[in-house]
């Protein structure tokens, strides 16, 4: 098991390696053959390095932190990333494990569930503008949205997918409704409900990227990547979107770590195994 | 094997009370969205005041005029030459943008990017799965890509691309890309195990436990990372078509306007509602295919 691991590990350091170091020989070259002028739409760019080097990246990375553009960009985004995941799984686990729960609340919901879940979040973004303005408040709703919908389908299909034999034979054992629904439906319910919180915290990401760019103000990543898009200044693209890369790793690496702890009971369950 | 579930109504009750909350919750928002007729908007406190207004909860007949001026916006009398109104509808009107040609452009382009993001996806799922070698070599630099979210990477690959069709594309077929990997290389590597073993022993190898065997006991699992990837798909069109492109339905959910500052032009509510519905009345359609193929396809797994 140990040599497994050291062998994963030592190939998975190999292949980034790999990568890392034709990417510098390729951006050497690059910044000599590559044109530093570039037509676009109606004029042209001027300066533009399409492959930045590593010194120029690290000068770069090195100005943005100084300056502190770069860390307060990350704490306002991804507080709005949080802000949003909080409110979004708030209203949607509840939702989805009532309706998972009450037959008739689920057929009354389930036209309007299924035109949320096939509506993009991000198309709501105009009309969030125009109903909620261009401030905090719409970039934080626009995730929360995105998030509850996920949020709510995992709830509901995790209490779905909870086998009857459990609640009837906790029901045929004298268990109270509040005592099932502590007991065995919830903790039956929460690696699905762990799960789709992860997958919502990709999706929270992705939309705050779009998000920021309504009545974009400074310290947010997607309003820098947007800024650095225009000029263009690519060494600060290049180092916007590696930390929102490292952000979203990151944050899937403390959900997986979540999932984990969640599911921990199934390994003692003979029905999950 | 689903578990056996709690008891559900009948369908027909299911199906009735869906659609008297549909009918309950439009009439009801008719009622609201016409109240500024009814009452003086002068009498009612602040904040319902500002609510009630058709500028921002348009009546549900202006919703439909909106909807009958997109659908006939190509036949317009105006047409070419752009004469700015400022005005969402009017605009479109005059750039003649149809409600049904933006859906076929989008449409075009998701189904462009679930052809080429779920092809190259399900070939690196499949290596990925098949092979521990690939595996263990090209998964960390999946996951490092994959936690790049596509639209932030439209500003940089308008660099190399240009403004145009392929620039548009990139970002879809990569966000299809990233979704489909992991289904089938879960599909792979794990289910398809007992069967390969089974087959090994049998003496199958080569070509024929790929396609007789392999394949299709991941088909389920690449189905399900399918339509997993047609709402990423829909998104990733719609964030850039909003952002960048002149045309689809993303474009007209924002009416135009130079990019960046094109998100913070106020839109006509009417126009918005009309593009979500239709938007989610596609999306359903498109899973609802992919469902019914899906379903044909992989009859097998019942038995």
């Amino acid at each position: 098991m140990n040599g497994l691991w050291r062998r994963r590990l030592w190939r998975a350091l190999l292949s980034v390696g790999a990568l890392a170091v034709l990417y510098g020989i390729a951006s050497e070259i690059g910044s000599a053959l590559l044109p530093r002028r570039i037509w676009m739409v109606a004029h042209y760019l001027e300066d533009v390095e399409l492959l930045p080097p590593y010194r120029s990246l690290l000068e770069e990375t090195v100005f943005l932190i100084q300056s502190g553009i770069l860390p307060r960009s990350v704490l306002v985004s991804t507080a709005r990333v949080f802000e949003g995941l909080a409110l979004g799984a708030a209203v949607g686990v509840p939702l989805g494990l009532s309706m998972a729960r009450a037959a008739r609340l689920e057929c009354l919901l389930d036209p309007w569930v299924t035109f949320f879940r096939f509506t993009p979040a991000l198309a709501l973004l105009p009309l969030y503008a125009l109903w909620f303005g261009l401030g905090e408040l719409s970039k934080i709703l626009l995730i929360a949205t995105a998030v509850a919908v996920v949020t709510l389908l995992g709830a509901y299909q995790g209490v779905r997918d909870v086998p009857r034999v459990y609640l009837e034979a906790a029901k045929s054992l004298g268990a109270s409704k509040g005592l099932i629904l502590r007991k065995i439906v919830w903790p039956a319910a929460l690696p699905q409900i762990f799960s789709s919180l992860r997958i919502a915290l990709g999706l929270a990401w992705v939309t705050v990227v779009v998000a920021e760019l309504i009545k974009a103000t400074m310290p947010s990543l997607g309003y820098l990547l947007a800024l650095a898009g225009a000029y263009p200044r690519v060494p600060t693209i290049a180092v916007g979107i590696v930390t929102i890369g490292l952000l979203v790793l990151a944050c899937d690496a403390v959900a997986l770590g979540c999932y984990a702890v969640a599911t921990r009971w199934m390994k003692r369950s003979p029905a999950h195994a | 094997m689903r578990p056996a579930e709690a008891a559900r109504p009948p369908k027909a009750r299911r199906v009735w009370l869906g659609l008297a909350s549909v009918v309950a919750l439009v009439a009801a928002y008719t009622l609201l969205s016409n109240a500024y007729r009814v009452v003086d908007p002068s009498l009612l406190p602040d904040p319902i005041r500002g609510v009630l207004r058709p500028q921002i909860l348009p009546p549900t007949q202006r919703i439909f005029d909106a909807f009958v001026q997109l659908v006939g916006a190509g036949a317009s009398p105006v047409g070419g030459a752009y004469v700015h109104t400022g005005d969402h509808i009017g605009g479109l009107v005059e750039q003649r943008v149809t409600l049904q040609g933006s859906l076929l452009i989008s449409t075009y382009r998701v189904l462009i990017g679930i052809a080429v993001g779920g092809s190259l996806g399900v070939l690196a799922g499949l290596l990925m799965g098949w092979s521990r070698a690939v595996d263990e070599y090209a998964h960390p630099i999946y996951i490092l890509f994959r936690s790049i979210p596509p639209l932030a990477l439209i500003t940089y690959v308008m660099l190399w691309l240009g403004h145009g069709t392929a620039h548009v594309l990139l970002p879809i077929i990569y966000a299809v890309f990233t979704v489909v990997v992991i289904p089938t290389y879960h599909g792979v590597r794990d289910v398809a195990d007992i069967y390969v073993k089974a087959a090994r022993a049998l003496g199958a190898g080569g070509r024929l436990l790929l396609s007789r065997v392999v394949l299709p006991a991941a088909g389920p699992f690449v189905l399900s990372g399918l339509r997993y990837a047609l709402i990423i798909a829909w998104m990733t069109t719609v964030g850039v078509e909003m952002l960048m492109a002149d045309e689809g339905i993303g474009y007209l959910l924002i009416g135009g306007g130079m990019w960046s500052s094109r998100l913070e032009v106020a839109g006509d509510p009417a126009v918005i509602v009309v593009g979500i519905v239709a938007l989610a009345l596609v999306g359903y359609a498109m899973d609802a295919g992919v469902r019914v193929a899906g379903a044909r396809l992989t009859e097998w797994v019942k038995r």
